[in-house]
């Protein structure tokens, strides 16, 4: 294992006008691993996101990436670092085909036109190195993907554009038993292949299935971060509801 | 007292290393091959010129050069002219491939295996796939062997299939009859189901890298493919690895065995589907079924889900404790029972492995997917030529 994390927020704090969202909340990403975000409803984990990808900033501590401090001032400052958000809806377009939006904006050209042949194998090998099977074609509408293979064309884009960290929020919600095993395996490989993955799920099974770390938040403030060999799900389940376990000690 | 290794052992040795490489590696330039295997160049361009000579591998130049200077020649492993067969005996279905080396699923053919069916009746088919995959060969491809996967106990001396208890086999001269069948295509070697799957994954699949791993295999049975040290453990007869056999709980059902009890008599399909009221079913789609009512809120198939779940992590656990693997996967039907029931399985390994067991398990499900058992296979038929690539 690394021996600083990718990413690590330190006393993160946030208001909107009279209301402290967060308050000294700390987060370590480590390369390789899985870290699940969890919390109740309103505990923050969407602020807090908001922060890391640069869209809020935050009143008061240090992120840093790599081990040297940043500032992530905007959504472009994110992207810079490698940082990538993938929220529920997924950013893809339903007219462009899976190759279209994998290098939407980012085309490779060669001469004046677009160089399709290289850029269908790159979008190929990318699936491939994430054992993505269940894509027919790489040519169809992503209208046509079903919502878990649309899940996994938006982790291969993160791939492909060499990011570093991956945030996905609730990547199986509304997803049918299939696809959310297929997602989660995805996600898993993902972690396998040396990135910073944070997973945010209100599903313990989800966050237990592929997590190495779990990040507990609770009313805005960091109730513990804990590895997954050393709690059990009833221990996370009181670290949502309470901001304390009992028997898994004092937060961390 | 015994001497030192031979010159002839020590290049066998060497030649054996390099083809295994790019077997499970697939394309290597002779730059990396010279790190990976600590060798100096001249050696690895006397070793790849031998297996160029043996058609084994080939030799091109890379693609495209990515830094200045003469680029290093790209060694690949020869997929279309040197393969295995590889045939697989399962509870409900009969498959057979050609698979290249490096791994690669040439062609492929299956059949159902209707319960009930015969050894004999099932060597037939299978003999058939063979006999037409054989028709479709290229002209100078070599056949290095056969490789066959049962889901039961396998001698390992002779192929002899002990006790199938899935598939109602006792005492079936397996790998005799696929012998005198097939006869003259190399040699043959018949292995369990869960160890060739673990061969598999070990070679290039979800535990590629790891040399420590317990594989589990589920449906009505449950088995494992254990591998320690990077070696298959078979134990002395080659019928190692029934941990559906091991008694977790004394006071429970009996088990087809003969015993009471068994791990399977807890965690197999059998024991998920009654405790989720559906006994009168069986089979890969009701375990999904089940899976599936669970998510959408079904609570009796979340209570089901959940007691097997608590169950599987006591057997883990216990595994955890025995072994200290760096990986273990849940294939077959386990895999999709640990992605539901994944809280429950962890929450028991915590409580019952040791820390120092089980601080750096991980759990995963197989990347290999069905092929795992062909791919798993077909290496049992390659593993007698990366011991000696130039005879056999």
């Amino acid at each position: 294992m690394a021996a600083t994390p990718l990413l690590e927020l330190r006393g993160i704090g946030k208001s909107f006008g009279p209301v402290q969202v967060l308050r000294d909340v700390g987060l370590s990403v480590w390369p390789g691993e899985v870290t699940a975000l969890v919390g109740d409803n309103g505990a923050g984990k969407s602020t807090l996101v908001k922060c890391i990808s640069g869209i809020h900033t935050p009143d008061a501590g240090t992120v840093l990436f790599d081990g040297r401090e940043v500032s992530i001032g905007s959504p472009r400052d994110a992207a810079g670092l490698g940082i990538e958000v993938l929220y529920q809806d997924l950013a893809l377009c339903d007219n462009l085909d899976i190759v279209q939006n994998m290098f939407l904006g980012r085309e490779i050209r060669w001469g004046g036109v677009l160089d399709e042949a290289t850029m269908e194998e790159m979008a190929g090998e990318t699936l491939r190195n994430l054992s993505i099977r269940t894509v027919a074609s790489l040519r169809q509408p992503v209208s046509r993907l079903s919502g878990g293979q649309r899940q996994t064309v938006a982790i291969a884009k993160a791939v492909l554009w060499k990011s570093r960290v991956v945030i996905l929020d609730e990547p199986t919600a509304a997803l049918g038993v299939a696809q959310t095993a297929q997602v989660l395996e995805v996600v898993r490989r993902l972690a396998d292949s040396g990135l910073g993955v944070v997973l945010i799920s209100h599903n313990m099974n989800d966050v237990f299935a592929v997590s190495d770390r779990i990040a507990a938040l609770y009313l805005g403030r960091t109730a513990a971060q804990v590895k997954v060999t050393d709690v059990s799900h009833a221990q996370v389940v009181e670290l949502i509801t309470s901001g304390t376990s009992g028997r898994s000690g004092a937060p961390s | 007292m015994r001497a030192g290794p031979s010159q002839d052992d020590v290049r066998r040795n060497n030649l054996g290393g390099l083809l295994r490489y790019v077997h499970v590696n697939g394309a290597t330039t002779r730059a990396e091959l010279t790190t990976r295997l600590g060798l100096n160049r001249s050696t690895i361009g006397a070793l790849t010129a031998d297996l160029i000579g043996a058609g084994l591998v080939s030799e091109a130049a890379p693609r495209s050069a990515g830094r200045a200077g003469r680029p290093s020649l790209v060694v690949r492993p020869e997929s279309g002219r040197v393969y295995a067969y590889a045939l697989s005996i399962e509870v409900d279905r009969l498959r057979a491939a050609r698979i290249g080396l490096g791994g690669r699923v040439l062609e492929q053919y299956e059949a159902e295996r209707p319960p009930g069916m015969t050894a004999d009746e099932a060597i037939q088919p299978l003999a058939r796939f063979v006999a037409t995959m054989r028709t479709g060969v290229p002209d100078g491809a070599r056949c290095v062997g056969s490789g066959v996967a049962v889901a039961g106990m396998v001698r390992q001396s002779d192929g002899m299939v002990r006790l199938a208890p899935t598939i109602g086999w006792v005492d079936e001269p397996i790998g005799e009859a696929l012998r005198s069948e097939l006869g003259g295509y190399g040699r043959i070697s018949v292995g369990n189901h869960a160890d060739v799957c673990a061969l598999a994954e070990h070679a290039r699949g979800a535990a590629a890298g790891s040399d420590h791993v317990v594989y589990l295999y589920g449906d009505v049975g449950i088995g494992a493919g254990i591998i320690a040290g990077g070696r298959r453990v078979t134990g002395h007869g080659g019928y190692g690895g029934e941990v559906g056999h091991m008694v977790v709980n004394p006071y429970g059902r009996p088990c087809s065995c003969g015993s009471r009890g068994c791990w399977e008599t807890e965690i197999g399909e059998h024991a998920l589907l009654r405790l989720a009221g559906r006994a009168d079913r069986t089979g890969r789609d009701e375990v999904l079924a089940v899976v599936d009512a669970a998510m959408r809120g079904d609570s009796q198939a979340q209570h089901a889900l959940r007691q097997v779940g608590d169950w599987i992590g006591f057997g883990v656990g216990n595994l955890v404790n025995i072994f200290n693997p760096e990986v273990v996967i849940f294939g077959g039907t386990l895999r999709d029972v640990y992605l539901g029931a994944a809280a429950q399985i962890r929450s028991r390994l915590n409580a019952i492995g040791l820390p120092a067991c089980r601080e750096h398990v991980r759990l995963r499900t197989p990347e290999l997917g069905t092929d795992a058992a062909l791919i798993g296979a077909a290496e049992l038929a390659f593993d007698h030529l990366l011991e000696d690539p130039l005879v056999s």
